[in-house]
């Protein structure tokens, strides 16, 4: 019925085009917007842009993240004849994966589809991707940092591309800090966190300060990827799942923090770990408890923590500082890509473009150009929260380096108390290793989650925990070899 | 043959096409295309697909995730089910008997059917919140002294299992209410009657009269809630982390599944075996209870009755 549906749209919608091809006064009427959108902009770069025939047609594009819709609406300023039909289909326990692979090589199939982080390298891996390796030039152009190539990349054929670079980053309470280390300062607080067994100290510390109430991390799965990112090998090296011993290492380490209180135990992106974000969160019996840090990556910040830092009565802005943390790490993105076998495959790829590798379209995205009246100035029926915020960490080291100044004394610099996070970013994103993302990351990292939650709460020995984890991956990977679960005291 | 007398004869298929085309294409081909696939390697992620045998079964039984889920989905079926038909049962007694005379019955009624109405996802994610570590439940019970700390109840097996059986049994015995309600208002009143005539009692109306009129309806109900309760999915799917955590006990036969499904490359081969093992479970089942509580006595209800014509003749 539904499908049904689409077939009698999209016929609607050639026969409009037709008629609206056709009939010259058709276009006319869409004319104004075209000649508003540019005017709001000031001054169009158009570095990356060569007089080439208007472009014109239906685009599909999918996405988990409203912030693609964005960028269609600005890709419709830029080339008002297209149309780009936006789905979004949310992340949540995969969901968005599944509909996306059932959905390729069908009628149904978008052109164009945004990957996370968790996922991207499976769809590049895989023969779905349609080949844009022709846009590698642009991003020697524009610099745009390798390891966001090389996630795109697979046996030498680039297929997807990203606007995002993600270093990570560690967040921390000022107050808290000067409360109970002595000093707010990034540079001494980072000495003091500067590697694991330092950062055990300084939770030691803070808990000992704040007599129990306060919390050194919402959760040490916040940990997780810092310690992945430090693994000598991926997780699957010639379809054998391997076993890090950083892995090992991390599941002592998130026992340790368990067990010594060190954190709040409220799971990730639950109530409880927003709540730490701005100082409400309650335990129990009642009491207020505080969290002294975050670790988050470039998004993180604008999606994430400051959002968060507001509640009805407490405003946490202005408290914060960012520092590099125990260890250098990489968190999520977006990717994007065209699927192979689109009819618009032409209009595709100038998306794709446009999206990433575009230096006027990142320069807006990162500076706050895209406010609800630009976005609605091309499309009236833009949602009122659809703007994009300042200070979104973009892919190009050309377009970092000519927009980093811009952020001293913004908002954003208030919020951290001064500092600079374009800046400090922008120097952490060149030492990212793309190296170690293969597409079962996913899947194998989530079926950690639940075993280690248990043996956290000392409900299964360690060993149990292993045995749990390589059953759960066997069943989703059938043809994996596992090696045996590790010996443990 | 003339068309007039085609058409009286026949007419009646015409009438039935329509649902046996239906069937054909989205009932027997999907059963076949399942069957078919469960013995391929086939992926969503890659065009090329081999025939691999019975190697995906063998797989389920290489270790024991497949067996837990079966486990799981039985357990929680049968400690939901049995709750449901009883409360039912109990219910659609006092609301139908003639001698209490409870009022607003259709109020009561709508009110039990009331949670079936709720989306799935929505109670999933209310229960979700309230037994959330920093959710209301452990302020409620730390604060009252019932728990010395606050606890993670979702990452307790036996909790996590007990809300999902509250939760399904919650969202379906109203529906049960009223399906057993609308067959116990269809048994003659005139049998009750007599019966207290004859001064049987009420245990004994509902033991001898009620029951056995009411086993067509609740061999109905036996059997489309075991279909139901094997392709349980949407609350244990939605609750935790949707792979059955913790531990794998709410991991049902569907989500593993789904799991297989859903995994990086997609593997519907693998999944589809899945599904073939939950259809032939089912389906024995639910013929072993057509026969095991088929009307074994009929021939014995028309024995009796002729010899009692044969006497009244003699």
């Amino acid at each position: 019925m539904f499908r049904k549906f689409h077939i009698f749209s999209s016929i609607i919608l050639v026969v409009a085009f037709l008629l609206a091809a056709c009939g010259s006064p058709a276009p006319a009427t869409e004319a104004p917007v075209a000649t508003e959108a540019p005017a709001v902009t000031e001054a169009p770069v158009a570095a990356t842009e060569a007089p080439i025939a208007e472009l014109e047609g239906t685009l599909n594009v999918w996405s988990f993240t409203n912030e693609i819709r964005t960028m269609a609406i600005a890709f419709q300023g830029r080339h008002p004849k297209v149309k780009v039909v936006y789905t979004m289909i949310p992340m949540t326990n995969g969901e968005y994966q599944t509909k996306v692979k059932a959905a390729s090589g069908t009628a149904d199939s978008p052109d164009v589809v945004a990957l996370e982080a968790a996922f991207v390298k499976e769809w590049v891996e895989s023969d779905l991707l349609a080949d844009l390796s022709d846009l590698v030039p642009l991003t020697k152009e524009l610099k745009t940092f390798p390891s966001v190539v090389e996630v795109g990349t697979y046996e030498g054929v680039t297929k997807a591309y990203s606007y995002q670079a993600t270093p990570g980053a560690f967040f921390y309470r000022r107050s808290i800090a000067k409360e109970c280390l002595g000093t707010d300062d990034p540079e001494q607080v980072q000495a003091m966190v500067s590697d694991l067994d330092k950062f055990v100290e300084t939770a030691a510390k803070i808990k000992e300060c704040g007599t129990s109430d306060y919390y050194t991390v919402g959760t040490s799965g916040e940990l997780f990827n810092p310690f992945l990112a430090n693994r000598e090998q991926p997780w699957v090296v010639d379809d054998t799942l391997v076993l890090d011993p950083m892995v090992e290492e991390y599941v002592k380490f998130a026992k340790l923090m368990r067990d010594n209180g060190y954190e709040s135990q409220a799971t990730q992106w639950s109530e409880g770990w927003f709540a730490g974000m701005n100082d409400t969160l309650v335990d129990a019996n009642g009491t207020s408890k505080k969290v002294f840090s975050y670790f988050l990556p470039t998004w993180g910040l604008p999606y994430v923590l400051i959002p968060n830092s507001k509640s009805d009565t407490t405003d946490t802005g202005g408290d914060w500082a960012m520092i590099n943390g125990p260890m250098a790490y990489q968190w999520g993105g977006t990717w994007v890509g065209a699927l192979e076998g689109s009819p618009n495959s032409e209009l595709a790829k100038e998306f794709v473009k446009f999206v990433a590798l575009d230096e006027e379209n990142l320069t807006n995205w990162a500076t706050g150009v895209y406010t609800n009246e630009y976005l609605k100035a091309i499309d009236p029926s833009t949602p009122d929260d659809q703007q994009q915020a300042l200070g979104d960490f973009v892919s190009s080291q050309v377009v970092v380096e000519k927009i980093t100044n811009t952020f001293d004394g913004s908002d954003l610099a208030k919020w951290l108390g001064g500092q600079n996070s374009y800046a400090a970013f922008g120097q952490a994103a060149p030492n990212v290793n793309g190296a170690l993302m293969t597409g079962s990351d996913d899947a194998i990292q989530r079926a950690l989650n639940d075993p280690l939650a248990s043996y956290l709460n000392g409900d299964i020995t360690e060993a149990e925990m292993w045995v749990q984890w390589l059953d759960a991956v066997r069943n989703e990977f059938p043809d994996l070899i596992l090696p045996e679960p590790p010996v443990t005291q | 043959m003339s068309i007039a007398k085609f058409k009286r004869n026949y007419y009646g298929y015409f009438f039935i096409t329509p649902f046996i085309i239906g069937f054909l294409i989205f009932g027997l081909y999907p059963v076949y295309n399942t069957l078919a696939l469960s013995f391929t390697d086939t992926t969503l992620m890659s065009k090329n697909a081999d025939f691999v045998g019975l190697k995906n079964f063998e797989r389920l039984f290489a270790d024991d995730v497949f067996m837990n889920a079966v486990k799981n989905t039985w357990l929680i079926w049968i400690l939901n089910f049995f709750p449901q038909i009883g409360i039912a049962l109990l219910l659609s007694a006092w609301f139908t008997n003639v001698r209490l005379k409870i009022k607003g019955i259709g109020l009561w009624r709508a009110l039990f059917f009331l949670p079936n109405l709720l989306v799935p996802a929505s109670v999933a994610a209310l229960f979700f919140a309230f037994f959330s570590f920093y959710g209301p439940v452990n302020q409620f019970m730390v604060r009252y002294g019932f728990l010395p700390e606050a606890m993670h109840y979702l990452q307790s097996i036996p909790i996590t299992r007990g809300l999902v059986i509250f939760i399904q049994w919650w969202m379906w015995f109203g529906q049960t209410v009223i399906i057993v309600m609308a067959g116990m208002t269809s048994i003659p009143i005139a049998l009750y009657e007599a019966a207290m005539v004859d001064g049987a009692t009420a245990s004994q109306m509902f033991r001898r009269i009620t029951l056995p009129l009411l086993k067509p309806i609740l061999i109905y109900i036996f059997v489309t809630s075991l279909v139901g309760g094997m392709q349980m999915f949407d609350i244990p799917f939605l609750l935790t982390d949707g792979r059955g955590s913790p531990g794998g006990s709410i991991q049902t036969n569907n989500i593993l599944m789904y799991m297989k499904f859903a995994s990086s490359k997609g593997h519907i081969g693998a999944a589809s075996s899945v599904g073939v093992l939950v259809f032939i479970m089912t389906s024995i089942c639910a013929l072993g209870i057509f026969y095991f509580l088929r009307e074994r006595d009929d021939t014995v209800v028309i024995k009796s009755s002729k010899k009692s014509l044969f006497k009244k003749n003699t």
